[in-house]
């Protein structure tokens, strides 16, 4: 095949992927999907494997390709033009329930040629708690509508009644029918492109081109893990429910050209619903890779294939059924994405080549905080805080991370705009801004997470409720790097106002009058004039904080994101008269590094 | 003799891993250094910047070159979880 002919169709099979989540993204009415960018689309091959992975949530990729192996395995002799498949099973494919997935044969000529996949994550499943994250639940029989497989479209006719029976199941079922439509028209936008494709430039040379694309990329994956050193790398993540602590560990091994992540020593699936599946874990791993190591390499299975991936059954990183697991996404599988980030991390910088790929933990605690009660329309709402995307950058190896910048397994990642959510509960911002101290502190410094607090706001009810889960707020999960500091942690503090409070416009945790309550996992109340606070980690730092420029320090301070006592105490800057004091700086540099190198406190 | 870069803040020279910034020596290459590393520790609830409900048991260690004070690493540590090793092969 020329080589003009190649690079036309790899970027058209791009574009097709964009252009279908474009078109997720305009039909679907919730702003998880539309504003935070929960979503994900991509193209497989006839036989289910990954031919051109999509942006959004990346660890959806391969448990996508494993959602359309399980249809062709269970629907053999039954997959015809024009069907539609849901699986949403987290034992068979999915990560958890309420990331739905919806895929799409795609025929030319009666064969079978490929397959478009998306998920969204949908307004409500019909698990115990609204939203989907379902602190409550002790086991997946309790988490919703969960089907390993079913037809919701046959030879291009709606099946009515598997689509009222799942809209039966589940509160919001407008909205539902809504994100379930987008995807459907995602897929219907995926097969018209890709047919085009194929009508203009024939079958074969499509498919050529495919299986080319694919060798490329195994090619030179392969070549860059060559070009790596050999070793071997580790790192832990800590995650934490109703006072018990759990552990993600992660021993990485690159040999020549194959790289092995092996999980054993994490701790045994809990009771709780932040298990994550065994394909959960692999999607998990490849989510921070796809970006650090590929860059510059389309992902597909070539990608795939040089990497192994050991996670013990009956492990939080690859838990059995009918374990609970509805908060996965901002459970294990985040902690397996963390993990699998520093890893990665470390192997980049221990390469004069790659050095400058090298990336600390970003944004590392997920919160899923999902509204629901009745709106200031008298309407019903559920809906979550996108601010959990937000995100904040790691530090780089050359650059500070970018404050509130997003995440690694999504890179289109974004919160909501106040507004809209505002528009959607009857809530009252009372502020949102970077959160200080919370980038990790380092040479260079990981990006801000940020901070925010609610109030009620024109409640037909006084207020509202909302269903909290996530890994905690007891442990930094953004690794620093190479002698950077991990960033910030989360937390999450409910104000309970005192009887004769006055309608409160704090703008800050401290001002906000009322005892305060650390939270963190279960469904609470939003009502009269109590408040809740939250605020996100930041990116972790990278190297020395004493190397970091000290006019760095000081702009950092007077932008509000570093605090004069860490100027002082972790990065050993001395301000007076508003500049730098240069020698005291060297002196109180020197004192921390001789503290250093006596020793102190042990851990 | 040339110089590996194993991190940004070490390398191996002559067969061992050294500081990158002064060339102190800690221990030889393909071993775990951190223990021959300047260890302290701090509680994160101690920090700059911690929550109000972070672990009381939970530290950030620091792994510091004995000859010069610079920081080499750091890892987020329940007292009784082991060091994170990282062994690079020269």
């Amino acid at each position: 095949m020329d080589p003009i002919t190649f690079s036309i169709i790899r970027h058209r099979l791009f574009r097709v992927v964009e252009e279908a989540v474009i078109t997720l993204k305009h039909v679907s009415g919730t702003a998880i999907t539309n504003e935070g960018h929960d979503l994900m689309v991509s193209l497989y091959r006839a036989d289910g494997s990954l031919l051109m992975g999509g942006v959004g949530f990346l660890h959806h990729l391969t448990s996508a390709a494993e959602a359309c192996k399980s249809i062709i395995r269970r629907f053999a002799g039954q997959i015809n033009e024009g069907d539609l498949f849901l699986l949403n099973d987290p034992f068979t494919a999915a990560l958890h329930t309420s990331d739905i997935y919806l895929v799409s044969p795609i025929h030319h000529q009666g064969k079978l040629i490929a397959w478009s996949a998306c998920f969204v994550h949908v307004y409500d499943i019909g698990a115990m708690n609204p939203g989907g994250f379902a602190p409550d639940a002790q086991d997946i029989f309790t988490e919703g509508f969960s089907s390993p497989g079913i037809k919701l479209i046959d030879r291009g006719q709606l099946r009515q009644d598997v689509w009222d029976t799942l809209l039966n199941m589940v509160r919001g079922p407008e909205m539902v029918a809504l994100d379930l439509r987008s995807m459907i028209a995602c897929n219907n936008v995926a097969k018209d492109r890709l047919l085009a494709l194929v009508v203009k430039y024939g079958e074969a040379t499509v498919d050529q081109a495919c299986l080319t694309l694919i060798e490329q990329s195994e090619t030179r994956l392969r070549q860059r893990l060559r070009d790596l050193p050999d070793g071997q790398w580790q790192s832990r993540q800590y995650l934490e429910v109703k006072g018990e602590t759990y552990r993600v560990i992660l021993t990485m091994t690159k040999q020549d050209d194959t790289l092995v992540f092996d999980f054993s020593g994490s701790s045994p699936q809990s009771k709780y619903a932040v298990n994550c599946t065994r394909w959960a874990s692999l999607g998990g791993l490849f989510a921070p890779l796809f970006p650090l190591l590929c860059y510059d390499i389309t992902w597909n299975e070539g990608v795939i294939r040089p990497i192994t991936m050991i996670a013990p059954e009956g492990s939080i990183v690859n838990c059995t059924r009918p374990a609970p697991v509805s908060v996965a996404t901002v459970g294990a599988i985040q902690s397996v994405n963390n993990a699998a980030c520093s890893a990665i991390g470390k192997m980049l910088a221990a390469s004069d080549q790659y050095a400058d790929e090298a990336t600390a933990v970003w944004h590392a605690n997920h919160f899923a905080i999902f509204m629901f009660g009745t709106n200031q329309r008298g309407g019903q709402s559920i809906g979550i805080l996108t601010e959990t995307f937000a995100g904040a950058g790691g530090a780089r190896t050359f650059a500070d991370g970018v404050d509130i910048g997003g995440e690694i397994p999504n890179p289109i990642s974004r919160m909501a705009n106040v507004e809209t959510i505002e528009a959607a509960f009857p809530i009252r911002y009372l502020f949102r801004r970077r959160l200080q101290d919370s980038g990790g502190a380092g040479t260079f410094r990981g990006g801000t997470g940020g901070e925010m607090a609610i109030v009620p706001h024109d409640a037909p009810d006084g207020g509202i409720h909302y269903v909290l889960s996530g890994k905690g707020s007891k442990f930094p999960q953004s690794e620093g790097l190479s002698g950077g500091y991990p960033g910030a942690i989360n937390d999450y503090v409910w104000v309970h106002a005192p009887k004769d409070a006055e309608r409160s416009f704090a703008n800050s945790l401290a001002t906000i009058p009322g005892d305060k309550q650390p939270i963190s996992w279960g469904v609470f109340p939003l009502m009269q004039k109590d408040a809740l606070y939250v605020r996100w980690n930041g990116g972790g730092g990278i190297g020395d904080p004493l190397r970091r420029a000290p006019e760095k320090v000081m702009q950092d301070v007077i932008d509000g994101v570093v605090s004069s006592r860490a100027a002082d105490e972790v990065y050993g800057v001395v301000m007076s008269h508003g500049t730098v004091d240069a020698s005291a700086t060297q002196q109180r540099r020197s004192d921390l590094r001789r503290v250093r190198m006596a020793g102190g406190r042990t851990a | 003799m040339s110089r590996q870069v194993i991190s940004a803040t070490l390398a191996i020279e002559k067969g061992k891993i050294v500081c990158a910034d002064c060339g102190r020596a800690l221990v030889e290459a393909g071993q775990s250094w951190k223990r021959h590393a300047a260890l302290t520790s701090t509680p994160i609830r101690d920090m700059p910047g911690a929550a109000s409900a972070v672990d009381d048991k939970v530290v950030l260690r620091y792994f510091a070159c004995p000859g010069c004070g610079s920081l080499l690493d750091t890892e987020t540590a329940l007292p009784e979880d082991p060091f994170l090793d990282d062994v690079v092969k020269a």
